[in-house]
């Protein structure tokens, strides 16, 4: 290229925006599991009857053996902590006014778990292994969504 | 490897912070023509196939893959885009060449991040719809965590990881090809502004505009081409699983996995002795710590023990990312790969400027596609006069 442009000032921007808009299928596991949450608050597995690992959320088939996963099963939605971290920062890049936790939670039984929200307790107060159990929206308020669960908090 | 191959011709071009006076494709248009002049062949004629590495949704455009030709030399000819690291798309070049079906192969990564307007919303959109995506969270809360795990389970420190950022942000000063070269005290780094704890906003590589071509060539039109080839001994990657209830939380297997292959290919039994340098994916610090014992580079849970004893640093014995990284380099999207690939090469050909290393004769690049990932690569490079 023999010139280049050499003010900002000369340069032309076109704004442009995607308007994206989807649905997302949960899937015969996936229906099954918020159904579970929605309806009873209670979380589904789906167990391989090959290499036994039990999957939270429930899925319809094993990643490790390619099998169809069996013995779907509820558990309570109570769990501990397996890693957690303090965001200070939204989605935006904005500083958020109270620091929002987050972990990735396991759940006894299982070899899955959930990232969630933490509530009801300070960034002190978390640590690895901490017991949790979700909070739940009232049953009539609850559309079948991971946010049907407002937050994991300590185990009382 | 069936058939050998080489480096025979890189180019780069506008590495900097936002390139608002030029477009992508001149981006592109750029980089390719100096590569194609590196490696004295005309594209129209000589280069047998073409393969860029791009995302829809980075690039703001669907079906991206058909913008590509014109500017890289490749209208009416064999082109296709990988939508992954630059690194896949350098193993699909050399597989061209090892099934006989190309002999020259051109590659092509770039970034143009500044263009993105709401890039934390656009990186979302790479997040589980139904479980994930929906908490609303920065998509870096997911590093976070994973830095909090793998912290958790190794002798790695925090402090380890600022010296990281530290070791790359110095590096980079020396860097011409680098955007955030930068002295920091390890004090200014942990004291700097918590994002996701245990994570700072320094841990974090920041974005970058630019664009990679290499030109790989089968042995016989390699040795005709060039007086310094750089030749590929290996190469794998690997994903592990998209899901976060059944990754592996604490180490980077993708990148264990991949390291197999591309050592299983150049025969090489023990990394840290075999090999001179690595550049290695350092998106966040305490990946470059995981990236390293993933790649069995150094013990499990040695990274930081032996960043701390200068092993790593640019004049120890295990010199990794000398370039700066995308800690001090930045971070190119699917380019990232095709970066540290760049700055691999020129440390192989003794072209490295200011961060040259003395007597450099086989190195390993690595790359990871970023949050929320669990995909990498690894390339073996070895110098001409490095052959058996
Ligand atoms: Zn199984």
């Amino acid at each position: 290229m023999l010139s280049k442009l050499t003010t900002s000032a000369q340069t032309r921007q076109w704004p442009g925006h995607i308007p994206v808009e989807y649905v997302y299928t949960a899937g015969i596991a996936g229906e099954a599991f918020l159904r579970a949450l929605k309806d009873r608050g209670m979380l589904l597995t789906s167990q391989c009857p090959q290499c036994q690992t039990v999957y939270l959320p429930a899925r319809l088939y094993c990643e490790q053996c390619f099998e169809e996963t069996k013995q779907y099963e509820e558990i309570a939605p109570k769990g501990w902590v397996h890693t957690y971290t303090v965001a200070h920062v939204d989605i935006d890049g904005e500083a958020l006014a109270v620091p929002q936790i987050y972990a990735f939670i396991r759940f006894g039984g299982t070899n899955g778990g959930l990232i969630h929200r933490l509530g009801q307790t300070q960034p002190h107060q978390v640590s690895i292994g901490m017991e949790v159990e979700a909070l739940l929206l009232p049953g009539k308020e609850r559309t079948g969504s991971i946010n049907d669960i407002t937050c994991f908090q300590p185990t009382k | 490897m069936s058939e050998r191959m080489a480096i025979v011709g890189l180019g780069y071009a506008d590495i900097r912070s936002c390139t608002p006076g030029i477009s992508y494709k001149e981006l592109m248009y750029e980089a390719a023509t100096r590569a194609y002049d590196d490696a004295g062949i005309n594209p129209r004629k000589q280069v047998d196939s073409f393969i860029s590495v791009s995302e829809d949704f980075w690039e703001g455009t669907s079906i991206f893959d058909e913008y590509v030709p014109d500017q890289l030399g490749a209208a009416l000819r064999p082109v296709h885009t990988v939508c992954g690291d630059g690194l896949q798309a350098l193993s699909c070049a050399a597989m061209l060449i090892e099934t006989g079906q190309a002999q020259i192969v051109a590659v092509e990564g770039h970034s143009k991040h500044s263009d993105m307007c709401t890039p934390h919303h656009i990186h979302q959109l790479a997040f589980d719809p139904i479980y994930h995506r929906p908490l609303g969270a920065h998509p870096q809360h997911l590093a976070g965590l994973e830095m909090a795990r793998f912290l958790h389970e190794s002798e790695n420190t925090r402090e380890h990881c600022g010296l990281v950022v530290q070791k790359n942000r110095r590096n980079a000063l020396k860097n011409p090809r680098s955007v955030y070269g930068s002295d920091l005290s390890l004090q200014d780094i942990l004291d700097a502004e918590p994002t996701f704890t245990p994570m700072g906003v320094l841990d974090a590589a920041q974005p970058a505009d630019g664009a990679f071509v290499v030109v790989v060539a089968a042995e016989r039109r390699a040795k005709a081409l060039s007086t310094h080839p750089v030749w590929i001994r290996g190469y794998g990657w690997c994903t592990e699983t998209p899901a976060v209830d059944s990754r592996s939380w604490g180490e980077a297997a993708y990148a264990r996995l991949a390291a197999h292959q591309a050592y299983r290919m150049a025969k090489i039994t023990a990394p840290a002795r075999e090999l001179d340098f690595a550049e290695v994916d350092d998106s966040f610090s305490y990946k470059e710590l995981q990236h390293l014992e993933a790649l069995d580079i150094c013990p499990q849970g040695a990274a930081g023990a032996w960043l701390q004893a200068g092993i790593t640093q640019t004049g120890g014995e295990f010199p990794v990312n000398v370039s700066g990284g995308s800690l001090g380099v930045g971070y190119f999207l699917e380019a990232s790969g095709l970066m540290r690939l760049t700055e691999a090469v020129l440390q192989l050909r003794g072209q490295a400027g200011a961060v040259q290393l003395p007597a450099v004769r086989r190195g390993l690049v690595q790359s990871w596609r970023n949050l929320p990932t669990t995909t990498g690569c690894v390339v073996i490079l070895e110098r001409a006069d490095g052959r058996e």
